[in-house]
């Protein structure tokens, strides 16, 4: 699962755009809506699609989506989960 | 010239929707309180094909080269002009999101590879399929169609564009600048609205119940509306337009403010305007996409400003959401359900929401109606409130007393391929060309980077112009945002459209989308400064920035009316607010859309790109400039027209010491006639500078112009090398105190006079 997150703190990095982050710095257990990082309605979105696309895993709930994406972790272990395809 | 009388009264009507084709079908659809929405029929799909829209009931013309959204608007303007004795419009005033886009997203269909390539004209043709891309089409369509003469404006601020187009006809009506004006708004469906807001999870697949407690979204929808608007008592009332609000949320993008403060203001703002009470409104005609967000936030707006609010419902359940022609689509319903009286259904609606606390009408029901206010709250958070009167319910009118001042320009600022204002000032004192792509990167440093990082370049252009405009630490005394771009945000539209094509319509961005639409500049400034007032963008072509600056003249810098209720005598004040304004123009250079639907882009063009920004207010103490006249015309007579409007060709001539002439490149032949006819009726002696040879080939480089006019004005002298006659001109031409005239040339005739306060 190390290698999930590794693999996702670049994609929310380069999808979104964070700046101001590098992998090193990236907390995996901070908060990613209304935290720190400024990530929004709209990232979460973003990261919807992202996930979908990448890893073949649907969020279509927003409550669901809500504690999915509470931190990167979090998200990871959704993946892990939900994933139709193995993934490390 | 002031029009006392400000009663504006709605003496025609048009529409085509999902509901019907024409008045008389669309009150029988809503006397039943049926829903219209069906599939997408319009275009093929990959994906998505399950989601309700609300086609309209219309057939194009396959033979005509007009886009499904210039069909509609013509077929709705036909229906509204059909009574009107054959006046022609003074003015029109339109609202738009999609322009051409269908037709663009169709070539693009059988030709992807125009949209990548950056070589213009290529056979597959590129220009003359994009010929109407640009939403100023939609508007000079019109202008064609109806023979309109005055001024033209095409207004884009999403879902509340129609409203919009109504509020500025109010205005212009009201100034007694015109005594018929056409206005509306119009949207056709297309894969960017479609996938746009599917992308953004706020489409319902069940179909949209507004108010709704199990609510999960809108369905998109499309058609025309068009009123023609008048304060010619000679003509017959349908029902009058007592009055507009208008805000910004400055909240978010893409979601409203949660406790409806925008919301709020626009409702409140009407009905001042209306001079009206909460408690006169008999119904209230809902925004109500039936998305989560905006029902709840439009809610609790109602419940905060009514203390027992009126019937209310949302017609989008039958519908769908019609996006700029939405809030001309419930203008024309609101006009009917005056005259008729009766309230529609909220369509869609079963169970009560106990988080909104409202019931909305669920049946059609026939109720005697004096008046009416209509929602229309817009992505980005534009607001616009309309309130309605059955004609003859209110004979006490308040009466408008004195004029507002010109506007003044206070400080402004600009960005060419040659840099900031003072680089570009000394480009040009050299007499090289600025025609670049801005740098843009460079000028956005001081930005908030947690506000850029989703931005793409024509909202960081705008940011960066905002910025430099507006006295640090005083961002907060800008109220309201008025912006001209000609062709919005390419960077998003091109991104988003060639995301939805590389994964077979599965996975736009959402951020794309909410960046495509051409208010999202403006919304994103009014985020930086904080301003909650009137946030307008127009999108006039070449002539986008006088188009904004038309629309500052007739909103900027105005205080909420101060009404004095004295034994039934309303009188009012129009007084200049001590807020401040920002007119701005932008357009960025996409490497290949631009060649693609800018005709005046050849293969030997530099790309250029750059804006310009005026921060505006009503008082002229240690203002830079005024703006003394800002006109728009178009026809034969344009020329003849302008000069009567400037105070006649002599005074103009004595008056105006420099022409700063924009000559299109795609009209050149007729830009060139009406400049010579112009100096030809009023001085040739009047120097001239052709300032895109100068500043670039870009929609907006007459912003940039207008920014060039306050400088030369300050240092009082014209370099000799950017006039046209420079042979004869050895040395620097003073201006002597006179003015500086921004003269758009073409296909429309554009004025905007700078002078000296």
């Amino acid at each position: 699962m190390d290698v999930l997150i590794e693999e996702l703190k670049g994609k929310l990095i380069t999808l979104l755009n964070l700046q101001e982050l590098t992998p090193e710095t990236f907390d995996a257990d901070a908060h990613l809506v209304g935290g720190e990082l400024g990530i929004d309605s709209i990232d979460v979105l973003e990261m919807v699609v992202m996930v979908e696309k990448d890893y073949g895993v649907l969020i279509n709930n927003q409550e669901v989506g809500q504690q999915v994406f509470a931190t990167l972790r979090s998200l990871a272990a959704h993946i892990k989960q939900h994933s139709p395809t193995k993934t490390p | 010239m002031n029009n006392n009388r400000t009663r504006v009264c709605i003496t025609g009507l048009g529409l085509v929707s999902a509901l019907g084709d024409g008045l008389a079908a669309t009150e029988t659809t809503l006397r039943h309180g049926q829903a219209c929405l069906g599939r997408l029929r319009l275009f093929p799909l990959l994906q998505g094909a399950g989601l309700p829209v609300g086609q309209a009931v219309f057939t194009e013309d396959k033979n005509s080269p007009l886009p499904r959204t210039h069909q509609l608007a013509l077929h709705a303007a036909k229906q509204a002009l059909a009574h009107s004795s054959g006046h022609v419009p003074d003015a029109i005033v339109v609202g738009c999101t999609t322009g051409g886009m269908l037709s663009t997203e169709n070539m693009l269909a059988e030709h992807p590879a125009a949209a990548s390539t950056s070589i213009c004209g290529n056979s597959v043709c590129a220009n003359s399929a994009c010929r109407y891309h640009a939403l100023a089409t939609v508007g000079a369509e019109l202008a064609r169609f109806t023979g309109c003469s005055g001024p033209v404006l095409t207004v884009s601020t999403a879902c509340s564009s129609g409203a919009l187009a109504l509020a500025l006809a109010l205005r212009l009506l009201r100034s007694g600048q015109a005594r018929r004006v056409l206005a509306g708004g119009v949207d056709s469906l297309c894969r960017l609205t479609f996938f746009g807001f599917h992308s953004l999870q706020l489409v319902d697949a069940t179909g949209p119940k507004p108010m709704d407690r199990h609510r999960r979204g809108m369905a998109v929808g499309e058609g025309a509306a068009m009123l023609l608007l008048s304060s010619a008592e000679e003509d017959t009332p349908l029902a009058e337009l007592l009055g507009a609000g208008l805000s910004c949320d400055a909240y978010h993008p893409a979601s409203p403010h949660p406790q409806g403060d925008g919301a709020l203001a626009a409702m409140r703002s009407a009905l001042a305007d209306a001079g009206l009470a909460p408690e006169d409104i008999d119904y209230i005609n809902l925004h109500g996409t039936g998305t989560v967000d905006n029902d709840l936030a439009e809610a609790r707006a109602i419940r905060r400003l009514f203390a027992q609010p009126p019937p209310i419902s949302s017609i989008k359940g039958a519908s769908g959401h019609s996006l700029a022609a939405a809030g001309a689509i419930e203008a024309v319903l609101a006009s009917l359900a005056l005259a008729k009286g009766f309230i529609p259904a909220n369509t869609g609606f079963s169970e009560f929401d106990p988080d909104l606390g409202l019931h909305p009408q669920d049946k059609p029901v026939d109720k005697p109606l004096r008046s009416l206010l209509s929602n229309s709250f817009g992505f980005g958070g534009n607001n616009a409130s309309l309130v309605f009167a059955a004609a003859g319910a209110f004979p006490e009118q308040p009466k408008l007393v004195g004029a507002l001042p010109p506007l003044a320009v206070h400080a402004c600022a600009c960005f060419t391929g040659a840099g900031d204002l003072a680089a570009t000032l000394a480009r040009l004192e050299s007499g090289q060309s600025c025609a670049d792509r801005v740098e843009i990167a460079r000028y956005c440093t001081t930005l908030p980077a947690r506000q850029l990082r989703r931005l793409q370049r024509l909202t960081k252009l705008s940011l960066a112009l905002a910025a430099a405009v507006v006295p640090e630490g005083k961002p907060a005394a800008v109220d309201s945002v008025f912006m001209g771009t000609g062709w919005g945000s390419l960077s998003e539209t091109a991104d988003f459209l060639a995301r939805l094509e590389e994964s077979g319509q599965q996975f736009p961005s959402p951020t794309n989308f909410i960046g495509s639409v051409h208010n999202s500049p403006a919304g994103q400034v009014a985020l930086l400064l904080g301003a909650k007032g009137a946030n307008v963008t127009t999108s006039g072509g070449e002539q986008s920035f006088e188009q904004a600056c038309f629309a500052a003249n007739l909103l900027a810098c105005r205080s909420n009316r101060h009404i004095q209720r004295n034994d039934q005598q309303h009188t009012e004040q129009d007084e200049p607010g001590t807020l401040s304004s920002l007119l701005l123009g932008a357009d960025e250079a996409h490497v290949s859309w631009s060649p693609m639907l800018d005709a005046a882009i050849c293969p030997d063009t530099p790309l250029a790109d750059g804006g310009g920004a005026l921060l505006l207010r009503r008082d002229t103490q240690a203002a830079m400039a005024v703006i003394s006249h800002c006109q728009l015309f178009s026809g034969q007579t344009a020329v003849t027209l302008l000069l009567d409007a400037l105070g006649g060709a002599r005074r103009a001539g004595e008056r105006i010491g420099l022409i700063l002439a924009g000559i299109s490149a795609v009209d050149k032949g007729l830009a060139y006639a009406q400049l010579e006819e112009f100096r030809r009726l009023c001085g040739q002696h009047i120097p001239v500078c052709l300032y895109r040879d100068f500043l670039g080939q870009f929609a907006s480089a007459s912003a940039v112009a207008a920014v060039l006019a306050v400088s030369l004005l300050r240092e009082q002298y014209i370099p000799a090398v950017l006039l046209t006659d420079q042979k004869r001109v050895l040395s620097p031409v003073y201006l002597g105190g006179k003015s500086v005239l921004l003269l758009g040339c073409g296909y429309t005739l554009s004025a905007v006079e700078f002078a000296l306060p």
